[in-house]
């Protein structure tokens, strides 16, 4: 669906990414992690065609552009415009007829929960209305690509919940969402693949199940340092690592376990504990942006 | 396509009659009305009309252009700039609004303009459209140019550093006191390179320092104010009563420069980074 390849943004001096490279197939919803000044917001930018790359590119396959849903980072609307109008305007630029955008904007206000707001000044509106008047704005024109540059910032728990059940549904029919969130559980709840983002480089890039299933692992512990030991079990798999009287499976070699306890046992070792141990996604993170 | 433009246009053309500096504008429109047609005096010549209002109309429509442009700067309309299929459709909105906006106004203050006006024949009717049109278009072109909004870089600088050097160089002539200093310190240099024993810059210098004396800064003169000819042939000619024929061409003219620099804001604006204020 997208292909990034290389990107590289330089402001003058600031590089605020440096050969960035990942792709989103199509149907994915993207989580984009990352600490404040990772580059995620001049990524966004960056695919919405905003700002231009200093080098490298950014591919969307088939024709995708202009149909993209961008739901800014800063929250920022004509403010003389009533709620209905600005939707209204998006509709007119998504080249909907005009005997449909009534319907249309409609249609996007009760999914986002925001009908009853619908003749409101953008002025006079909440932040969590101006959240959810972002999301309503994206749906509009139905665009296969949206990017979601913090979708639920500055929204109680139930605005949080409906703006993941929004970008599920959406998910379920099969439009392609990029998103940035500091909240790890929204990554959890409405994401399929992962990309972290530390000092304008890729640090971590993976579907999130086997995200969770690369990073659990079963440690070992048995009474002595297995030295010599060590070595014939590192060479059973790739996934087999030894640290002195710890053994890790790690992935497919967790499936091994029964094969190295009764190594182990046969080899006189007593086994002192077996842990199936699962990482965290904070864990990835924190893991991903030291 | 039409579409889109068009809906830009009617919201900008909106924000700005809404808005304080909209209403600014249309007084600012009333006060020239009052100043320079007082309507209890009898306006005598129809080539004041047509000048003065195109200046007023020139002068308004860089203004609200000035307006517009960054008002559709402002990162509120991000959401809408990535809907577009290409980003020169949003310029050509802000383009657009800016021309009908000043045109508008313009048209209504010659039309109370023309109470105890001048009495305008057909053929004077005939000639305003072209001048004023023409003019407000390459004003609105040049005004995005000074913008944040299609600006970038050192774009605006080349450009009016360009225009500037064109006006200052079509004041060269022969009785130009400037004119008279630079022969004077090309002298100062070449006696000074001379004594250095440089005697091949000297030649030329010496040659230069001539033709700057005799014939240089008219023909210099003359290309620089060469640019300038749509303007003198319009102003001619409204005064004359009558355009000849290549005259009439001096409106087209303005247009093709006005299409030129819209062709070079579209490209700049097209591949710019689009710096947003928030």
């Amino acid at each position: 669906m997208i292909e990034i390849s290389n990107v590289t943004k330089r402001y003058y001096t600031l590089t605020a990414l440096n050969s960035v490279s990942f792709q989103v197939p199509q149907g994915e919803v993207l989580g984009l992690l990352g600490p404040n000044g990772a580059g995620k917001t001049t990524l966004f930018k960056l695919i919405a065609g905003i700002l231009t790359p200093t080098a490298g590119k950014i591919r969307p396959s088939g024709d995708i552009w202009p149909k993209i849903g961008y739901k800014p980072e800063r929250l920022l609307f004509p403010n003389h415009l009533r709620v209905n109008e600005y939707l209204q305007q998006v509709a007119h630029l998504s080249n909907i007829p005009a005997s449909q955008s009534k319907r249309v904007v409609q249609e996007s206000l009760e999914r986002v929960n925001l009908q009853n707001a619908a003749n409101k000044k953008i002025k006079e509106c909440s932040k969590g209305m101006r959240q959810r008047l972002a999301m309503a704005q994206i749906l509009i024109g139905d665009p296969p690509l949206l990017l979601l540059d913090e979708p639920s910032n500055g929204l109680d728990p139930t605005g949080q919940a409906e703006i993941h059940e929004c970008i599920q549904a959406l998910h379920e029919t099969g439009k392609t969402i990029i998103m940035s969130t500091h909240h790890l559980q929204e990554v959890t709840e409405v994401c399929t693949h992962l990309v972290i983002l530390n000092h304008g480089q890729v640090h971590y890039d993976n579907n999130m199940e086997k995200a969770m299933a690369a990073q659990s692992h079963i440690r070992i512990r048995v009474n002595r340092p297995l030295e010599e030991f060590g070595h014939s079990l590192a060479a059973l798999h790739d996934g087999v690592e030894v640290a002195g009287d710890v053994v890790y499976l790690k992935g497919e070699a967790m499936e091994m376990r029964r094969q190295v306890l009764v190594m182990l046992l046969e080899s006189d070792f007593d086994v002192l504990r077996v842990e199936h141990k699962r990482i965290s996604l904070s864990e990835i993170y924190a893991e991903a942006v030291q | 396509m039409t579409q889109r433009i068009l809906t830009l246009s009617r919201y900008f053309l909106r924000s700005l009659l809404f808005s304080l500096a909209g209403l600014i504008y249309i007084l600012i429109g009333f006060a020239y009305w009052l100043v320079m047609f007082p309507p209890d005096q009898h306006t005598p010549e129809a080539s004041y009309y047509i000048l003065v209002l195109a200046a007023f109309g020139a002068g308004l429509t860089f203004l609200a252009t000035l307006t517009i442009a960054s008002r559709a700067n402002q990162a509120g309309h991000a959401a809408w700039i990535v809907r577009l299929p290409s980003r020169v459709e949003y310029l050509t909105a802000v383009l657009l609004s800016s021309i009908l906006f000043a045109t508008t106004l313009q048209l209504l203050l010659a039309l109370l303009a023309l109470f105890r006006g001048p009495d305008l024949s057909f053929s004077q009717v005939l000639f305003i459209p072209p001048i004023w049109l023409a003019l407000n278009t390459l004003t609105a072109v040049l005004a995005l140019h000074a913008t944040d909004f299609v600006a970038a870089g050192w774009s605006r600088v080349y450009l009016f550093g360009l225009i500037a050097l064109f006006l200052f160089g079509q004041s060269l002539n022969d009785k130009n006191s400037l004119n008279t200093w630079i022969i004077l310190r090309i002298n100062d240099l070449s006696r000074s390179l001379a004594g250095a024993g440089w005697i091949v810059v000297v030649t030329p210098l010496n040659n230069l320092a001539r033709w700057l004396q005799q014939d240089g800064p008219g023909a210099l003169g003359n290309f620089f104010s060469l640019p300038f000819w749509p303007f003198h042939a319009i102003a001619n000619a409204v005064i004359g009563g009558s355009f000849d024929t290549s005259q009439a061409l001096a409106p087209a003219v303005l247009l093709l420069y006005a299409t030129l620099l819209i062709m070079l804001a579209a490209d700049i604006f097209a591949n710019k980074d689009l710096d947003l204020t928030e």
